[in-house]
């Protein structure tokens, strides 16, 4: 969530006309804000760390690349969510956190894209076992002696959410008591 | 796995159990049996140590043989006793060889330490070692009486404690062991790499598997047959 408190989006679609629809929908949600549209993939910078969703039509992948999405964006820890115009393979499509179709309407977009943050920070795909942005600030917030509840409500997201985050920053680094997170931090 | 006789046997002798699993030399240790026992088969040591032989080759058979499953039918209220004898002479092997071993290896590794990092790991073990005391001490003062009351027939009155109790209070005790672990090894920096790291943590691993072997003797031993004592009483 960026300092107006909405998750950022990243769009990635060939078509003019599509683009221009999704971020109009997206950006009528005050939860979300559509911060970058690109026509090709290979304009995303990966190293962009605070990107919640990134939302990309898999027809902009090349065939080859299309079965290691995540790999593709640096294994980066946004959500990922296809925007499907056409019928893919359950394999291709198996690779997002969820599928917006061209015919859902507005409330269905915004579902799929909350559901598909729920699903990443629920099972991070990440090859990298590094932290992203979002767990080190929690990790610090942890470090603190914050509770959840308190973490929850200083990053605008659900206790659900945070308890995920910190079960997937234990997973990554072997550490699980606060004490010992709180060791890690500080020596960091 | 779940025949008792099946991996060791009484008839084994001890020399040879070790061969098989260097590791259950502590058990001996902890049971104060003295080395030098010569060509004595598992069932001759036990007797003159009178210790039940079942239940020691139990304790042997979890250590070893980690999908092991005892059968605890033949087990009977004289054992629950030897395995709170057995559970406090380890607690004693915990506390005066394990973690004495650790505090010193933890001792040495932080000299080298920048302050900051010093402070940090000496607090984070301190706090670990009374939280390990504590557990024992709650072992030894509230669940293990609590069971020998049991045993001599009157279930206390004055408690509605159940031994179901002791599972969900069982807190992972090994958790901030490794944490610790995980903290030597992965993220203390590359220029505090000494032999002595090494064998800190050799340590720690060494008492980390000790210490899951001894919750289970608590779990699929103690627990099942207390449980079974106080149905009884029911």
């Amino acid at each position: 969530m960026n300092k107006d408190n909405k998750y950022k989006v990243v769009l990635i679609e060939p078509s003019e006309i599509v683009a221009a629809g999704i971020t109009q929908i997206i950006n009528r949600n005050p939860e979300f804000s559509v911060v970058q549209t690109l026509s090709n993939p290979t304009y995303y910078n990966a190293n962009n760390n605070d990107i919640d969703v990134i939302i990309i039509n898999p027809t902009v992948i090349d065939y080859n690349e299309r079965l290691d999405i995540r790999s593709y964006f640096g294994g980066t820890n946004s959500a990922l969510v296809a925007l499907a115009h056409s019928n893919y393979e359950e394999s291709v499509l198996r690779q997002y956190d969820d599928c917006i179709g061209i015919y859902d309407n507005s409330a269905r977009i915004i579902q799929k894209l909350k559901n598909a943050m729920e699903e990443n920070a629920e099972n991070p795909k990440s090859d990298i076992n590094e932290l992203s942005t979002r767990e080190r600030d929690i990790l610090k917030a942890v470090a603190k002696g914050k509770t959840n509840k308190e973490i929850a409500d200083e990053f605008n997201i659900s206790i659900y959410t945070v308890i995920s985050h910190r079960r997937n920053i234990s997973q990554k680094l072997g550490i699980n008591s606060i004490p010992g997170l709180t060791v890690y931090e500080l020596m960091n | 796995m779940s025949n008792n006789e099946t991996i060791y046997n009484k008839r084994m002798k001890v020399a040879d159990l070790l061969a098989s699993d260097s590791s259950l030399l502590s058990i001996l240790q902890r049971l104060d049996i003295k080395l030098g026992f010569g060509e004595a088969t598992i069932n001759e040591l036990c007797s003159r140590y009178g210790i039940s032989v079942e239940l020691f080759l139990m304790i042997c058979n979890i250590y070893s043989f980690h999908e092991y499953n005892p059968h605890i039918d033949t087990l009977d209220k004289n054992d629950i006793k030897s395995i709170t004898t057995y559970l406090r002479a380890s607690h004693r092997y915990y506390t005066t060889v394990c973690f004495p071993a650790i505090h010193e290896g933890i001792h040495t590794l932080v000299k080298e330490l920048d302050e900051v990092s010093r402070k940090l790991i000496d607090k984070f073990y301190d706090d670990y070692d009374n939280e390990i005391i504590n557990h024992f001490k709650y072992e030894e003062e509230v669940v293990f009486p609590y069971i020998e009351k049991l045993m001599e027939n009157n279930r206390p009155n004055d408690t509605q404690y159940r031994i179901g109790q002791f599972e969900e209070n069982h807190s992972n005790i090994n958790e901030k062991l490794n944490d610790l672990k995980n903290i030597i090894a992965k993220y203390l920096d590359e220029g505090y790499s000494s032999p002595q790291r090494f064998e800190l943590l050799n340590t720690i691993y060494s008492v980390e598997n000790d210490l899951r072997k001894h919750s289970l003797i608590e779990n699929k031993l103690l627990i099942p047959l207390v449980e079974n004592l106080e149905n009884s009483h029911e």
